[in-house]
């Protein structure tokens, strides 16, 4: 079937190729024709021009023409021939013109073989590499029949397996059927005696049932009977709840009765008691009467005790009278008593005053006064000297008053003469720049007149020469006049030059100096003095202060003053940095930063134990999920992934029959890759299908599984 | 009668009062010259024609108004000779200043005090005042030339009162201060014709 089915095929391919051929040559043909009648058209053209009528006959010449070709052929073959008769110049041109064309044909036609030849060859490189692709498939067809020749076979075989299975279970299931068929058959047997039995049992039942009837009939007899019987006994049963109810009133009548009579025995119980009383009481009248026969005596006792007895009070009224006179009188002797001392005191200090008596009088005596009377004048005399003495110390206080007084007016009178001293320095001073100023001006008088002394040589040696020179009268008058004039004024200054001069000016000048020098000297001394007394008062000042602040004075302050209170802060914030201190010093030796923060510490220790159960749960997370997922990828892929190591995985099928059977694999850069193993060598077949031609390692294990299922799968049907 | 009533009249009590309101002035102003609280603790006031600060610190109020109420009773008593304001310091306890202010007692105006049968004074309140002003531009101008306080300092108050003066509630007696190698300068003095007050500062000379 493939062979025809690829001949069609071939068929197909080639038909067009086939068309192209056959329709090759009339397309030729035709074209030549189109050609030659093209030519022929040229040429009517060209004749045309001499014949323009006979057109439409040169067109039907010219369609014969194309009708007629092995016409043509003649005329080539005659074209060829021209030897046999001389032709003609245009007869010549026009088999040239032929020739030419022809030849333009031939070379034409030639490329179209020539083109021809090239598709052919190109058909036949196609033909062959379809060839060799066809074969290609065809072998692997061939293979793949092969592949399932195999599988036709394992199948068979399987399915001989699967007949023999299937023929042991039908003998099984004969053998089953027969003993099932005898079961049926004792299981009938047992049936048929089942149903002989119920009949049996129907018939039983029935006779029983009939009886039961009857004894049913009878019961109901009897259950009438019993009805009549209740309802007899249900009236009888009224009666004794009647009785019942006069019994019950009969009983508490009884205990009533019960009650009374418990009463009644108290009561006679009582009885009983008091008649022992009063037997008593019999008895201790008895008793009583004996004694009241003793009453007589016993009054006459009476009578002699209260006697003895008002004689007793009577002695002690008696008593208590003596009492308190004692009393009295003790108190009498306790007011005597200070009084008796007194009186001794007395006659002691009497005997002292006598003895100083004595010595008094004695004293008195040798005095020379006798009485009492010159004694007392004596004693004013006396007093009278003390008075005018106390008067004078008076008198003599207020003097000092009035020395002291005078003291400060001294003072107040020296101040005022320091005063006047310094006024009168002053004084002196402006007298001494007085004189100096003075002195100076006498100089420049003294000097002045030496100038107009010599001036007035020169204006008389002038003079003189001028006289003995010239010697003019009226120039002489005017001289005189002048000299006159000049004398006089010189006059003038001498006078005031004597006044100035005189002795007893200078004397006073100098009376002034001693003065002030005298002055001077003595506000030195005082100046001294005050030096002094300054430098004492100061030291007695200081003196007077620390006496005062030591005696005279106390010094007091506020308690909470701001310095106290400042050295209370301060004495607090020292203590308290020498606590901190201690602190601090106490922390650094037990261990730096241990205890420094303990709760920092706590804090650290409950992340830490947090995270580490974090971590845990985790841990226990990804190991069950890890789990989870190697479970689901063994279910549904059917390969159980172990990682043996560093990218070393180790894989072991579902359906494998051992645990020795399984493939390593390594992650290699370029991708993963197949580690040869003892089972691996055993799977040739697969690894060079799948893994050497496929190159696909899932192919590979998907269909390692699906042949270790089917040797499962058969083994199991086996 | 009209020109008595024109005529000043100062009695014992104001005086006192006026010699209080110097001190409290007078220790408010040292206070803050030298630097003993910061200033921002200290309010600017109107008083004698001058702006003078006073503190703020509610302590320091306090102890002010305790200190002058008491001593008003014991000048009106002549109970007082003089008044110490002592400025410590805190670390040794060592006096570095002392501000005294002696009060002297005067008579006053003698006819109208028998006038008046009371003791009084008859001195112009603003000449007292226009003194007082003196004085305190002197106790400013004193940090030109008083030594400069660079520890932590506090301040006191000590009383010099008379031995028979009776120690009030709050009160203790303390010990006389004494600075070594002590510079005295003395200001002005002013008087209410009543009482004569004399400011003495006196700080330990810093060779």
């Amino acid at each position: 079937m493939a062979k025809e089915g690829d001949m069609s095929l071939f068929n197909d391919v080639l038909e067009p190729f086939r068309r192209v051929i056959n329709t090759d040559p009339p397309k030729d043909k035709l074209s030549s024709a189109t050609k030659l009648n093209f030519s022929d058209s040229n040429q009517s053209l060209k004749e045309g021009l001499n014949n323009l009528l006979s057109l439409g006959k040169r067109k039907s010449s010219v369609c014969m023409n194309d009708v007629c070709t092995p016409e043509k052929r003649v005329r080539s073959e005659s074209s060829s021939t021209p030897a046999s008769a001389p032709p003609s110049p245009w007869e010549a041109k026009r088999l040239k013109i032929d020739l030419i064309a022809a030849k333009a044909q031939i070379t034409k036609l030639e490329s179209r073989i020539n083109h021809q030849h090239t598709i052919r060859k190109e058909m036949q490189i196609l033909f062959e590499e379809e060839k060799g692709s066809l074969i290609e498939q065809h072998k692997r067809d061939e293979r793949a029949l092969s592949d399932m020749e195999d599988r036709l076979q394992l199948i068979r075989r399987r399915e001989q397996e699967l007949k023999d299975e299937f023929s042991q279970y039908l003998k099984e299931h004969k053998e089953q059927k027969a003993n099932w068929d005898r079961e049926k058959a004792e299981l009938h047997k047992q049936i048929a005696d089942m149903k002989d039995k119920l009949l049996e049992c129907s018939v039983s039942s029935k006779d029983q049932l009939s009886e039961m009837k009857k004894d049913m009939d009878e019961l109901l007899q009897a259950l009438e009977g019993a009805q009549s019987e209740v309802e007899i006994l249900k009236g009888e049963v009224a009666k004794q709840t009647t009785r019942a109810e006069q019994c019950t009133t009969l009983r508490t009548q009884l205990e009533k009765q019960t009650f009374e009579l418990q009463s009644v025995t108290n009561k006679l119980k009582e009885l009983e008691y008091e008649r022992d009383s009063y037997k008593d009481w019999q008895q201790q009248a008895k008793t009583a009467q004996k004694r009241l026969s003793n009453m007589a005596e016993l009054e006459k006792e009476v009578n002699r005790l209260r006697s003895q007895e008002r004689s007793l009070r009577d002695a002690v009224c008696n008593k208590l009278l003596l009492e308190e006179q004692v009393h009295q009188l003790q108190s009498r002797v306790d007011v005597l008593q200070p009084v008796q001392n007194e009186l001794h005191e007395a006659k002691v200090k009497l005997a002292t005053l006598e003895s100083a008596l004595e010595e008094w009088k004695s004293a008195a005596r040798t005095h020379g006064v006798d009485s009492a009377r010159s004694l007392s004048s004596a004693l004013d005399s006396a007093l009278n000297s003390q008075l005018n003495a106390t008067a004078a110390s008076s008198q003599a206080q207020s003097q000092l008053a009035q020395l002291t007084e005078e003291v400060a007016t001294i003072k107040f009178e020296r101040d005022k003469a320091t005063g006047k001293l310094n006024e009168l320095q002053v004084v002196r001073k402006n007298q001494e720049s007085l004189i100096h100023r003075l002195q100076k001006r006498l100089l420049l008088v003294t000097r002045e007149r030496d100038s107009y002394r010599q001036q007035l040589d020169c204006y008389e040696k002038e003079l003189t020469v001028s006289l003995c020179g010239e010697g003019g009268a009226g120039s002489a008058a005017l001289l005189a006049a002048r000299v006159d004039q000049l004398e006089r004024a010189l006059q003038a200054y001498r006078d005031l030059l004597a006044q100035h001069d005189t002795p007893a000016h200078t004397a006073l000048v100098e009376t002034l100096r001693a003065e002030s020098s005298k002055w001077r000297e003595e506000a030195e001394n005082l100046k001294r003095d005050v030096a002094k007394l300054r430098a004492q008062r100061d030291t007695l000042h200081a003196n007077l202060e620390r006496i005062g602040a030591q005696s005279q004075t106390k010094v007091l302050h506020l308690a909470n003053n701001p310095a106290a209170e400042a050295q209370k802060q301060i004495q607090l914030d020292l203590e308290a940095a020498q606590e901190e201190i201690k602190r601090l010093k106490a922390s650094l030796r037990e261990g730096s930063g241990s205890r420094a923060c303990p709760e920092e510490m706590q804090q650290l220790k409950q992340q830490l134990e947090s995270s580490r159960i974090k971590l845990k749960r985790l841990k226990e997370e990804f190991t069950s999920s890890a789990q989870e997922y190697r479970d689901v990828c063994y279910m549904l892929l059917g390969y159980k992934i172990d990682r043996t190591g560093h990218k070393n995985y180790r894989i072991s099928n579902m359906y494998a029959e051992s645990s020795e059977e399984y493939l390593t694999f390594t992650l290699d850069d370029d991708g993963i890759e197949m580690v040869h193993t003892d089972y691996s060598s055993t799977l040739g077949e697969l690894v060079e299908l799948h893994l050497h031609q496929h190159r696909s390692i899932p192919l590979f294990l998907s269909a390692l599984t699906m042949e270790l299922f089917t040797r499962t799968t058969m083994q199991q049907v086996q | 009668m009209s020109q008595q009533q024109t005529k000043n009249c100062i009695t014992l009590r104001g005086s006192a009062q006026i010699i209080c309101e110097y001190l409290k002035f007078a220790i408010n102003s040292v206070l803050f010259q030298r630097g003993l609280y910061p200033p921002e603790t200290f309010k600017a006031e109107q008083q004698y024609g001058i702006t003078l600060l006073i503190s703020e610190d509610a302590q320091i109020k306090n102890f002010l108004t305790n200190l002058l109420t008491q001593s008003e009773e014991w000048i009106i008593n002549k109970k007082v000779s003089k008044l110490s304001l002592i400025i410590i310091n805190v670390a040794n306890k060592e006096v570095l200043e002392c501000w005294d202010f002696n009060v002297q007692y005067e008579d006053g105006d003698v006819a109208l005090s028998k006038e008046k049968n009371e003791t009084v004074g008859s001195k112009d309140l603003k000449k007292i005042q226009q003194e007082i002003r003196d004085v305190m531009l002197q106790v400013a101008a004193t940090i030109s030339y008083l030594p400069f306080l660079d520890c932590r300092c506090s301040f006191d108050v000590l009383v010099h009162a008379k031995t028979d003066c009776d120690i009030p509630d709050k009160w203790a007696e303390a010990k006389p201060v004494e600075i070594a190698n002590a510079q005295n300068v003395q200001l002005k003095t002013f008087s209410t014709s009543l009482h004569k007050m004399e400011t003495v500062v006196s700080y330990k000379l810093v060779d």
